[in-house]
C-alpha cells in the first residue's frame, strides 16, 4: 500500500487498468448475544449457572459484490441499517468481512468521520502532523502540505493554538482540509461532505471537484440524493444488505425513491 | 512492515503520551520520580528496622528492583488500555492496531530509561561505579521491551473482550512483586522452592540489572538464557493472539 503512494510513476501504468476496489461476494454478519458479556466475572457466573451463550446473527451485508473503476465517484444509497457504512467499514480495513473479500489498490483515505484521532490537547499545527501520520505519511511529506492545509481551512492564525480551544465551526474546517489534501488514491467517503459554512461548502464542492477530475477515485455513502445525483457516474442501491440495484447514478435515485414511495403508500 | 510504515505515527503517538504523562514539564519527570524514592524509603525504613535485612547498600538494592520492576508493572497496566483508550483509531480508520500497543509501550520503555539514568548518576555519586559491563545494558534493555510489548498485546487484545481485566492485572502484578526479589534477596528463597523461584523471568532480569550495577558481575548465562527466552515466547504468543483477537476489535470496543 505504501510502496504504491512512493513510487506512483512506476506503477501508475499497469494500474490504471485495473479496477480501484473490487469487492467479492463480501458477507458481515454481526452477532447479537441474547446477554452480553463484558467480563471475565460475568464469563464466570455465566459458566457456573449453565451459560446462556445463545446469540441472534444479524446479515448486516449478503453476498455484495462489485467493483469501482479508477477515476470513479461512485455513490452508495439505501435506507437506515441496509449496510452502507458497514461496506464502507470493510473496504476501509475497519471491519473484517466473514466471508469475500475486498481488494482495493492504491492508498485510501476513510472519510467516516472527521477529525478521526484528532487530541484536544495538542496544537493545531501537531494535529495536523499526528492526522499525517495516521494516514501513514511520514514528516517530510506532511511538512509539504501544511501550508496548504492551513491555507484552506482559514486557520493559519490559529495554528499553535490548543484544539480544545477551536470553535465546533473551526473544528471541522481543520478536519476536512487536513485528510482532503492527502492525496488519497481512493477516498471512502460517509456523510461528511457538507461542513461549515456556505463560503466553506462552496470551496468544498470546487475542491471534490478538482480531486475528481484528478483521478481520485471516490465512494460516497450519502442521503443527499442531490449531491449523490451530481457527483456519481455509477450508485448501488443497498436494500436489507443485498444489492437491491447497480447502474446509472439517475436511474438509481428513481428506483430508491419508488421503493420509498410504496413502502409510504403500504403503511 | 508496519512499523517502519507507520514509524511517523508511532513517534507522534509516543511522544504525545510522554507529553500528557508529564504535563509538558521537566519538573513533571521529576515527580515521576518521587514515587519510586518515596516506595524505597519506605520500603528501606521497614526493612532495616523492622525485618533487620542486612543486605549491603540495601537502600540502592531495593532501588534497582523497585525502578527494574517498574517497567514491566507500568508498562503492561499502560498497554492494556492501549486499545480500547484510543478507540476512535480503531473504528474509525485503518491503522495497524499494534502500533497503539508498541506506541505506548515505548514511552513507558522512555521512562523507564530516564529512571535508570537517575539511579545511575545517583549510584555514581554514592561512589558506587560500575564496570564496562554496563556496556551489555542495552542489549538487556532491548529484550525486556520485547517482553513487555509481547505481554502488553496479549493484555490489550483481552481487554477489549474482558473489561475486568484491569482488576485481575493488578493483584497478578502485586503477587509478582513479592515473588520476585525486590524487596529481599533470594539467599532467602528455601532451597526446596529455590529452582521454581528461578522460573520467573523477572527474577532473573533484577539479578541481572543488580549484578550491572551493584557488583560488577556479568549476567550468567542461565539468566540471560531466561529472560530470552521469556521475551521471544511472550512476542510469539502474544502476536497470535493479538492477530486472532483483533478481527472484531471495532465491533466489540
Amino acid at each position: 500500500m505504501i510502496s504504491l503512494r512512493k513510487n506512483k510513476s512506476e506503477y501508475l501504468a499497469p494500474i490504471s487498468e485495473q479496477p480501484a476496489v473490487v469487492v467479492e461476494n463480501v458477507t458481515k454478519v454481526f452477532r447479537i448475544p441474547h446477554e452480553r458479556k463484558y467480563t471475565v466475572y460475568q464469563h464466570l457466573i455465566g459458566l457456573l449457572r449453565g451459560g446462556d451463550y445463545t446469540y441472534e446473527q444479524f446479515h448486516a451485508l449478503q453476498d455484495i459484490s462489485f467493483s469501482v473503476k479508477r477515476g470513479e465517484t461512485f455513490g452508495i444509497i439505501g435506507p437506515n441499517g441496509c449496510g452502507k457504512s458497514t461496506l464502507l467499514k470493510i473496504i476501509a480495513g475497519v471491519l473484517y468481512p466473514d466471508a469475500g473479500a475486498v481488494k482495493t489498490n492504491g492508498r485510501v483515505a476513510p472519510f467516516l468521520e472527521l477529525g478521526v484521532g484528532f487530541q484536544p490537547d495538542l496544537t493545531a499545527k501537531e494535529n495536523v502532523f499526528l492526522y499525517g501520520a495516521i494516514m501513514g505519511l511520514t514528516r517530510k511529506e506532511i511538512g509539504e502540505r501544511y501550508e496548504e492545509i492551513m491555507e484552506f481551512a482559514e486557520l493559519k492564525r490559529f495554528e499553535s493554538m490548543k484544539l480544545k480551544n477551536f470553535s465546533s465551526g473551526m473544528y471541522v474546517r481543520l478536519a476536512f482540509s487536513t485528510s482532503i489534501q492527502n492525496n488519497p488514491d481512493i477516498m471512502l467517503v460517509d456523510e461528511v461532505l457538507s461542513v461549515g459554512d456556505e463560503a466553506f461548502q462552496r470551496k468544498c464542492s470546487e475542491k471534490i471537484a478538482e480531486i475528481q477530475k484528478k483521478g481520485t477515485t471516490i465512494l460516497l455513502v450519502s442521503h443527499a440524493l442531490d449531491t449523490v445525483r451530481q457527483l456519481c457516474n455509477r450508485s448501488m442501491l443497498l436494500s436489507g444488505g443485498k444489492v437491491a440495484m447497480l447502474g446509472e447514478t439517475s436511474q438509481v435515485v428513481d428506483e430508491y425513491l419508488r421503493m420509498v414511495g410504496q413502502q409510504h403508500e403500504l403503511r | 512492515m508496519w512499523i517502519y510504515d507507520y514509524r511517523e505515527l508511532i513517534h507522534i503517538l509516543t511522544i504525545s503520551d510522554l507529553r500528557v504523562k508529564y504535563q509538558n514539564s521537566i519538573l513533571g519527570f521529576a515527580w515521576s520520580l518521587l514515587n519510586p524514592l518515596l516506595m524505597m524509603l519506605v520500603l528501606y525504613a521497614v526493612f532495616s528496622s523492622v525485618f533487620q535485612i542486612t543486605q549491603k547498600q540495601f537502600a540502592f538494592y531495593l532501588l534497582t528492583g523497585i525502578i527494574g520492576w517498574r517497567f514491566l508493572a507500568n508498562g503492561s497496566t499502560a498497554a492494556m488500555s492501549a486499545i480500547v483508550g484510543k478507540s476512535s483509531l480503531v473504528t474509525k480508520i485503518y491503522i495497524p492496531r499494534q502500533v497503539l500497543v508498541l506506541s505506548t509501550v515505548l514511552s513507558c520503555f522512555i521512562c523507564f530509561i530516564l529512571e535508570f539514568i537517575v539511579l545511575s548518576l545517583l549510584l555514581l555519586l554514592f561512589g558506587i561505579n560500575f564496570s564496562m559491563d554496563a556496556v551489555l545494558i542495552p542489549a538487556v534493555f532491548i529484550v525486556y521491551l520485547g517482553m513487555v510489548y509481547g505481554l502488553g498485546l496479549i493484555l490489550g487484545a483481552l481487554y477489549v473482550y474482558y473489561r475486568d481485566l484491569n482488576q485481575i492485572w493488578d493483584v497478578i502484578l502485586q503477587i509478582g512483586f513479592f515473588v520476585s526479589p525486590i524487596i529481599y534477596p533470594i539467599s532467602r528463597i528455601p532451597a526446596a522452592y529455590y529452582p521454581y523461584y528461578m522460573l520467573n523471568p523477572m527474577t532473573a532480569m533484577i539479578q541481572i540489572f543488580r549484578g550491572i550495577l551493584l557488583d560488577n558481575q556479568l549476567p550468567t548465562v542461565p539468566a540471560m538464557a531466561t529472560i530470552i527466552v521469556a521475551a521471544a515466547v511472550l512476542l510469539k504468543a502474544g502476536s497470535m493472539v493479538f492477530k486472532r483477537l483483533e478481527r472484531r476489535f471495532a465491533e466489540e470496543i
